[in-house]
Formats: structure tokens, sequence, C-alpha cells
């Protein structure tokens, strides 16, 4: 089974497996196949679809009564005001930076450990990985307030370098999780025709085991750049300056008790989805082998 | 290899010493013990001390504000719908997935776009589709109920937010809907690690599809099962941003979870107490570290994970 | 042995975590870079504002802090949180002893208490404190002391579809309760969704809908000196009024005790599917940008009382104490009352003056004539008593109840009366 998680599994690759099925049902799924997909697509992006033609028409009529789904009047431009305020650039440029700058901090300190756990034996070794799973459970909303005190002492408060710590090490449980699977599920004898080439520990590492371990890497990316890029509660506590704001906290400013704009709020979230999405494209064909490493043996 | 290399556990080689170890471990080490410990700590404190309205440590309360938190008359009905709440959402998200991981695992025109809107729900902020859906919802304004009684599936309009009856139900939906991404495409994973010989071998025994999803598939699903399901369990009983902005109509605590009843200890309700959201976030934290463990004993974590 | 070495990296995880707790104890001393012992005077001072619009608190802010500046030479930082989640910050902030320098929030009395808080004497130019309205001032005045000192103010009044009104045949709006009610039918009884009134008793402001009812009832939240009167008969009588347009009659929207205004009342009258709702400034900003509503603002419909009653709400900058800043604070205040900075700031965003002079200044707008008018008689809520701080949020949570189908005005008013008399 070692040899199955070894190699970056992706069902694009591996031939449909042949089960007893009746003959008619091979034909009818060339039809019926895409049709589901077509209709599970529609299911899961329904609602943004209304968050999308909501932010095509004037705010007042978002919450009108009947709601209807094509708008009454269109609005074309919210999209471009939106892209347009200085407001809106800089909590994008924010988000952008602190979920980069995180992902690479997690990447940075989860490799190490990850690998370390799941080659070698040592002392404190399930001691650590039960802090790491016991780290996974806490939520920053309840650790909010502590956070700040910590920055605050540390006069980091309103600081990048605060939130992007932050998001490293409440994420970073995750990343060593995933990527100690994936490194157990290599082979040994890889290791070891390493070593034998004359290969140091870390040399290992960084040639022979991180390539094979690409769709854990490409596993903790993903879900640590979208948690780091959604994250709300601690931004908001930490992040003073407007343009400091991710925009998680910033787009709240549209819509206020006293003066609402919905039309930029769903336009400014539908924005703030694509750079996920575009990530997500670019490397999902490693994210299948992924995920389960940490489990398959 | 020499042949009288002694054998060793599949994967591992051998033992560390302890610093070099520790110095492997240094940067996760460092950054869980200085971001992540600190603030342990400080709600430690916080929940045995007593607080003004306004946030001053005006005391110690010794174990006081988890006597309160004990003795508050809401306590039963929040950890009731945290219950409700987390197995339901888990469960159905477990059981939708399957069958959606199923469905994806298959060669089709068009999976890759499939695919790429599956996550939509997972890359948007908790924060806005939660707002989204308290819009999708609402009673007089809300698409939901006026499409459903096009369709005549409601004889007339809900108030899915407002009536007690239907706002577990409309809570679940919002969070089954955004749990769903991640745990599919865990199973997808786990379904492809599956290799071809063992369908064959099935196959040449004459098993029927039902019978080889349910005798096959599943087990050998059992690592991505237990991966997605304590995943989800502990990120739907953090999660916070749905049960709050759906509930933002609703008074009192009727339909709060444990993270939002603590949340509105601090800073909605009469009580405004610091204090005693601390000591509800320190009952909290080990909440989920017993059922999450218990979890784990309950399906033999130790063999799965080496 | 295994068993040992975890022990061991058990053992330095809790020396770590201990020194974490020392460091934690200590650090309550600075109060985050504003310097300074005894006389020493600071560089700068921080602002936390609430956000009132996306369109003009933070310019106006901004602007501000230049102008303070330019004139004083001290910086002004300044933070804008949304109004949401300014008092878990705010708290937070408190918790840390890391309070800003001056504070806009919707209570003070509290921080008075705790006595956090700088005096008018302190801080506050003798111009500016003759100059605020009086019963601002009052209600700003907590143990002989003023300290509540009001950024704006708003003012309710009873907001009407003038359309609907004709459809139903009525001529002006009501005065009293019993032709609210009557009027209320008509406009429901025109059918097509339409609700002859908008009721929003959900947690957002609950407080606001009960209280300009019950003022235009004569009720009251207190009595002249200070004690209770939640469960007073006309409060209970006020209430089970609005349970009763709400259940019996069906003249309100659905489930008003959780209806807030935002998303909930305001959208149905801007919408035209309301014919009646207790308004305020943004509304008739919202309502004329967006042209929709043929809209009318009247007095509140009263009985037992000699005439209509308004009901106002003002927000505070609170002025913290911190050491070396009371000079900054006080040139704060000083530019913040200037005419010119005041009430351009209260006319963009919409409210209503604070002062006197502001008064002038507003008073020849006829379409705040409603509001002017009242606005010296002002009806508040006790602000100055720092048991409503607590006793607003219970309202907030509670007071939807009594509206249900199976609500109990007078035993929730009656709950509400024990958490006051508890001292919150």
């Amino acid at each position: 089974m070692t040899a199955v998680a070894s190699r970056p599994v992706t069902s694009e690759r591996r031939p449909e497996p042949a089960v007893n099925r009746p003959a008619g049902w091979r034909r009818a799924r060339r039809f019926v196949l895409p049709l589901g997909g077509l209709l599970v697509a529609l299911a899961f992006l329904a609602p943004y679809l209304v968050m999308v033609l909501d932010a095509l028409r004037p705010s007042s009529d978002v919450l009108d009564s009947p709601p209807t789904l094509l708008p009454r009047h269109w609005q074309l431009g919210t999209f471009g005001t939106v892209l347009g305020q200085d407001s809106f650039r800089n909590w994008l440029k924010t988000s952008l930076l602190v979920a980069g700058s995180s992902t690479a901090i997690v990447l940075v300190a989860s490799v190490p450990a990850a690998y370390i756990t799941a080659r070698f034996r040592f002392p404190g070794r399930s001691a650590f990985l039960l802090l790491v799973l016991i780290t996974q459970m806490f939520s920053p909303t309840s650790l909010v307030v502590g956070i700040y005190r910590e920055f605050f002492e540390a006069n980091l408060v309103n600081s990048y370098f605060a939130i992007i710590l932050t998001n490293a090490a409440f994420n970073l449980a995750f990343a060593v999780w995933i990527l100690h699977g994936f490194f157990t599920g290599i082979p040994q004898d890889v290791e070891e025709a390493a070593e034998l080439d004359g290969c140091s520990r870390v040399g290992t590492l960084w040639r022979v085991m991180l390539p094979l371990t690409r769709p854990g890497l490409v596993t903790a990316v993903i879900f640590t750049f979208i948690a780091a890029w959604n994250e709300y509660v601690v931004a908001l506590t930490l992040m003073v300056d407007d343009a400091k704001k991710p925009l998680t906290v910033g787009i709240n400013s549209y819509v206020t008790g006293y003066s609402q704009h919905w039309d930029q709020l769903f336009a400014a979230s539908i924005i703030a989805i694509v750079p996920v999405v575009i990530l997500f494209a670019a490397i999902e064909k490693y994210l299948v082998g992924g995920l389960t490493a940490g489990s398959v043996k | 290899m020499p042949a009288n290399a002694p054998r060793r556990k599949p994967g591992r080689r051998g033992r560390l010493p302890f610093w070099t170890a520790l110095l492997w471990l240094s940067p996760a080490l460092v950054l869980i013990a200085g971001v992540v410990a600190y603030p342990v700590v400080e709600l430690v404190k916080a929940s045995l001390g007593t607080y003004s309205i306004t946030g001053l440590r005006t005391g110690s309360a010794g174990l006081g504000n988890f006597a309160k938190v004990l003795h508050h008359p809401d306590l039963g009905t929040v950890l009731r719908n945290t219950a409700e709440w987390v197995v339901l959402v888990v469960a159905i998200t477990i059981v939708l997935s399957l069958g959606l991981a199923q469905f994806l695992s298959k060669q089709f025109f068009g999976r890759r776009v499939v695919r790429w809107a599956i996550i939509v729900p997972w890359a948007a902020s908790l924060v806005i589709t939660a707002r989204l859906f308290t819009l999708l919802f609402d009673f007089y304004h809300g698409l939901i109920d006026r499409v459903l009684v096009a369709l005549h599936v409601l004889p007339h309009p809900v108030d899915f937010l407002g009536d007690d009856h239907w706002t577990m139900p409309s809570m679940i939906v919002v969070g089954v809907f955004v749990s769903l991404p991640f745990t599919c495409y865990v199973l997808l994973a786990g379904l492809a690690a599956i290799p071809d010989d063992v369908y064959e071998a099935a196959r040449i025994d004459g098993a029927r599809p039902w019978q080889l999803y349910r005798q096959v598939t599943l087990p050998l699903l059992r690592p991505a099962l237990l991966v997605a399901s304590v995943l989800n369990i502990i990120y739907v009983f953090n999660s916070f941003p749905i049960v709050y902005t759906l509930n933002d109509r609703n008074p009192g605590f009727r339909h709060d979870t444990s993270i939002t009843f603590m949340y509105k200890l601090a800073f909605k309700s009469a009580e405004h107490s610091v204090g005693m959201s601390a000591a509800a976030g320190v009952f909290n934290v080990l909440g989920i570290l017993v059922v999450v463990l218990a979890y784990l004993k309950l399906v033999s974590w130790r063999e799965a994970v080496r | 042995m295994a068993l040992k070495r975890t022990a061991l990296l058990g053992g330095a995880m809790a020396a770590l975590v201990g020194l974490a707790g020392c460091g934690g104890g200590t650090g309550s001393s600075s109060s985050g870079g504003n310097g300074g012992n005894g006389g020493k005077q600071v560089s700068s001072i921080k602002l936390v504002a609430a956000e009132y619009s996306a369109d003009h608190t933070k310019a106006f802010w901004d602007q501000f802090a230049k102008t303070y500046k330019q004139k004083y030479g001290i910086d002004l930082n300044v933070q804008i949180i949304s109004w949401d989640d300014i008092a878990q910050q705010s708290t937070t902030m408190v918790q840390n002893n890391n309070a800003p320098d001056i504070l806009n929030i919707n209570y003070y009395s509290s921080y008075a208490k705790d006595n956090l808080l700088y005096s008018a004497d302190d801080v506050l130019p003798s111009s500016v404190q003759s100059d605020l309205l009086d019963s601002f001032k009052i209600s700003g005045t907590f143990n002989d002391k003023l300290y509540g000192f009001p950024d704006l103010s708003s003012a309710r009044a009873l907001f009407y579809n003038k359309t609907l009104f004709q459809r139903a045949g009525i001529s002006a709006p009501p005065t009293n309760w019993n032709d609210f009610e009557a009027d209320a039918k008509k406009i429901t009884a025109l059918g097509g969704g339409v609700v002859g009134y908008a009721e929003p008793l959900g947690p957002e402001e609950a407080q606001a809908e009960f209280s300009i009812w019950t003022f235009n009832n004569g009720g009251t939240w207190q009595d002249d000196s200070g004690h209770w009167t939640i469960n007073s008969d006309r409060n209970v009588q006020t209430l089970q009024f609005l349970k009763k347009l709400a259940v019996t009659d069906k003249v309100t929207q659905n489930n008003p005790g959780k209806t807030n205004r935002t998303d909930g009342a305001f959208p149905l009258f801007e919408n035209n599917k309301a014919g009646m709702i207790v308004g305020f400034g943004p509304l008739s900003a919202q309502l004329d940008k967006d042209k929709k509503v043929n809209y009318g603002i009247a007095p509140m419909p009263y009985q037992n009382v000699s005439g209509p009653q308004t009901y106002g709400v003002t927000d505070y900058l609170d002025a913290f104490k911190k050491p070396g800043n009371q000079q900054a604070v006080k040139d704060f205040y000083e530019l913040y009352y200037q005419p010119d900075q005041v009430n351009t700031w209260i006319k963009s965003e919409g409210f209503l003056p604070v002062t006197k002079s502001g008064l002038q200044v507003f008073s020849s707008d006829a379409a705040l004539k409603v509001y002017i008018d009242t606005l010296p008689n002002i009806h508040l809520t006790p602000n100055q008593d720092p048991t409503w701080d607590k006793v607003l949020l219970a309202v907030q949570q509670q007071i939807g109840a009594a509206v249900a189908p199976n609500g109990d005005p007078k035993k929730v008013l009656d709950t509400l009366q024990q958490t006051a008399q508890a001292g919150g």
C-alpha cells in the first residue's frame, strides 16, 4: 500500500475500474453524467450567482420584496466602482500579503517538523503530535483577547507581522498532520538510496523527499491560504489602520446600521473569491492525491 | 542493503537524539508556543477573574465564573443545540460527500469545471456566505421562500430564521453547504487511492455495484472518512459566523451553540462578563478535546495513523 | 525511558507557558506608546471612532486629524470600527489596559463608574460646556459630574407613506393611538403584501422602539429620583399595545420580536411595503437618495400626555485618563466642538446637533423642523446610570419575546425590572 501513496495520485490518470453494470448504462452515462455535473455545479454556485446579480442592481433593490432573481433595474458599474476604491485595493493587497506570507511560513515550519516525526523516532514524538492535534482544536474566537494582549505587549498591534504569525500558527497543525501522513507513506528505500549517495539529512529532505510529497504540500498550501484569506476575528482585533485591514474586515464598512451599500458589499465579496479560485484552479490537479495521505498506508 | 539489516517499522528510519529533533521542530514549536500557548494562558487567567462591564479587571473570582456558567439557565438549550448542530452537520456532510465524491471520481465531460464550482463555498469567507444566506432565507426579501412557494414545495412562505422550528434546520443547511467542498475532496482523494486490482478481483468474484460499494469501497475509505470526520467535528464545533449571523435577529440564546454562547456572554447578553465568557471558552476547549479524543479512541486512531 | 523524555518535554512546555504567564502580569503599566510619567506630555493620542457610514466617517476623522496636528502639533491616530464590533473591541482594549484616549461609543457611565474617564472640568472648555444642550448635559452627568460628551444626536419620528395613505383613504397621519391602530388596519387591508406598521423589536435597537412608544404614553425607564420604573402600568400598557398590533390586529410585519431595522423594517418601508415606521435622519437620507417612496414625517401619536414626545439618542466621545494626555484631550474637544467641525460632520452624516449654536445652524433646514423643534425637550434613555448599560442589553435580548403570540408583556417587564434593581 505504501507504493500507492508515493506517486501523485489523481483520478485523471486512472482508468475507470470495470464493474458489472447493465450495457445500456454505458451509453446513457455520456449524457447523464455531464447533466448531473451541471446540476451539482449549479447547486454549489447558485447562492453566489444570486450574489453576483445582487451586485448588479441598486442597493435598495437588493432587499425588495417580493424578491426577483434578475434585477428589475440593472446597475452595471458596481464592480468597477469597488475596484476603483483606494480602500478596497488596500484591503485586497493586505489579504494577498497576509495569506501568501502565512502560507509560506506554514510550509517552512511544518515541513521539517512533519519530516522528522514521520521518519524518525525520538523522545517526545507522540507528545508533539498530540500537541499538534490539540492546537487544531482552538478557535481563535475564544483566544482573541489573549492574542491581542501578547501582540500589544510586543508592540506589534497593527502590524502585518502579527496577523501573519497568528494565521501561520493556527494553521500549522493541519499542515503538519497532512505532511506527516505523506512523509510516512514514502518507502524507506528511497531515503536509504539517497543516503547511500551521500546526502545529508537536509539534502535528503530537500532533493528527494519533498518532490514526492508534492500533493501534500499543495494541500497544505490550499488549506492555509483559504484559512488565512478568510480569517476575520483576529484581523479585526489587531489591525487598526483602514489600509491594513484585510478584505474580510474591510468589506463590513459597506453596510452599517446607518448607511447600506449592499451592491458594493456583494461586488467586493465576489471579487474576494476570485484569487482563491485562481489559486485553486492552478494547483487543483495535485490536490486529490494530497488529502488522505495522512491515513493511507 | 546488507542481508542481515535489522527489520524496522515501515517508513521510519531510526532514533534521533532529543536535541536534534528539537532543532527540526523548533520553527513549529516557536510558533505554537508563542502564538497559541500564550493566549491559552490568558484565557485561563481571564476565566479566574471578575471584570466590570467595561472590561476592567476588578479582582479574582476563583472558580466563580465556572459555577455561574454551569448554573446559567440557558446552558441546557445551548448544549442541546451544539450537539444537534455538530452531529447533524457532520453526518449529513459526510453522507452527501460520499455520494458526490463517487460521482466526481468518474470521468465525464465537464468534470473539471464541476470540480472548480464545488470549491466556491469553501473559497468564500464564512461571514459573507452567512450574510448571503440571511438574505436568502428572509421571509420578505428572501429568494428561497419565493422559489419554494412557486414550485409548490411550500404552501406559503416560511419564516426560516425567525420561526423556532425552522432556525436550526436553516443553520444546518448552511453548515452542510460550506462543509461539503473540502469533505468531498478528502473523500475523492481517498477514492483515488484505492487500487484497481481490488475492484478487478471483486468483479471477477461477481460482485454487484452496491455490494462492491459496501464491502470494498467503504472499508478502504475508512482512513479518509476518519480525516474528514475529525476535521469536520472540530471545524463545525468552532464555527462562529454561521450561527451568529443567522441568529442576528433572534433575541436570547434559543439557537446558540457553545461558541456563540461564549461570545454573547462577553458582549451581547445582560451578563456582559468577560470572566464568564472565558470560563465558557475553557469549557469549550475541554469539550471539543474530549469529544475528539473519544471519537479517535472509538475508531482506533492509532492503527490507522502511524 | 520514553515516558521520562515525554515528561521532560511536557515540563519544558509548562515552563514556557509559565513564563508567558509572568510576562502577562507586568505589561499592564505601559499604555500603548503614550509615554510620560507625571508631567510629561504625550506626542500622540488615539481615537477609536465608530463607523456611521463608509462615505463620511473616515473622511471626516482623517481631515480632522490633519487639522488637529496642524493646530496643536500632536498626532491623532484614528481607528475606525464598525458599530457591530466596537463594543467587543473596546472591551478587549480596556481588558488589556490599552484603552484609547478618546472612544466614540454609545455609553459612558460604566467607564465613569470605574474611574476611567476625565470629567468636563478636566477637559471640556467652559465655552463648550455652556453651549451643550441641557438635555444632553443632564443625560451625560454621573455623580454630579459631566462625563458623557455627546458627538451627535438623532431623534425619531413617525415616517409615513403618502401613497399608501392616499390609497387607504387616510387624509392625515394619526395623532393618537386609536387613530394609529385604525390607520394601520386600513393600510393592511390594501393587501398585496403591504403592512400597516413595521415594528422592529429585534435585538438591534429594541430599546429605541419601545422607548419612543412608551414616552408617548407617559411611561419612563426611571423616575426623577433614579428608581427604576420598568414595569410601571404605563410601560406594560405600551408593550401590550405593541403586542396587540402584532398578534391581534396583525397590522405589523411577520415576527416583530425578531425583526431588526437595517435588514428587516427599513427595507419594507423603503420598498413601499409598510405604511408607517419609526424613522430618523439616516433613513430620510436613504429615502431621498433612492427616490422610491413618497414619504412624510410626522410627530408620534400620543396618549396620556400633553403632546407628542420625542425620543432621542446620542453617542459619546469618552475621554480616558492616561498619563500625560490631559492637555491633548482638551485640545481635541476644543477643536471638535468648533461649529465648522462638529456641525459639518453632523450634517454630512444626516444627524442632529448637540449644541445650542448648532441648533441655530440647523434650524434653517425645513426638512429637519420636526426634530429641531423638539430637540431641547428630548427624552433619552437613562445613560447616566451605569446599571443601564447592562439593562440595555437585557432589554435587547428579552423584550422581543413579549410580542410573540405566546408572549407575556407584564412578565417580561417584571423580569427586566428585577434585573435592573439587582444592579444589572
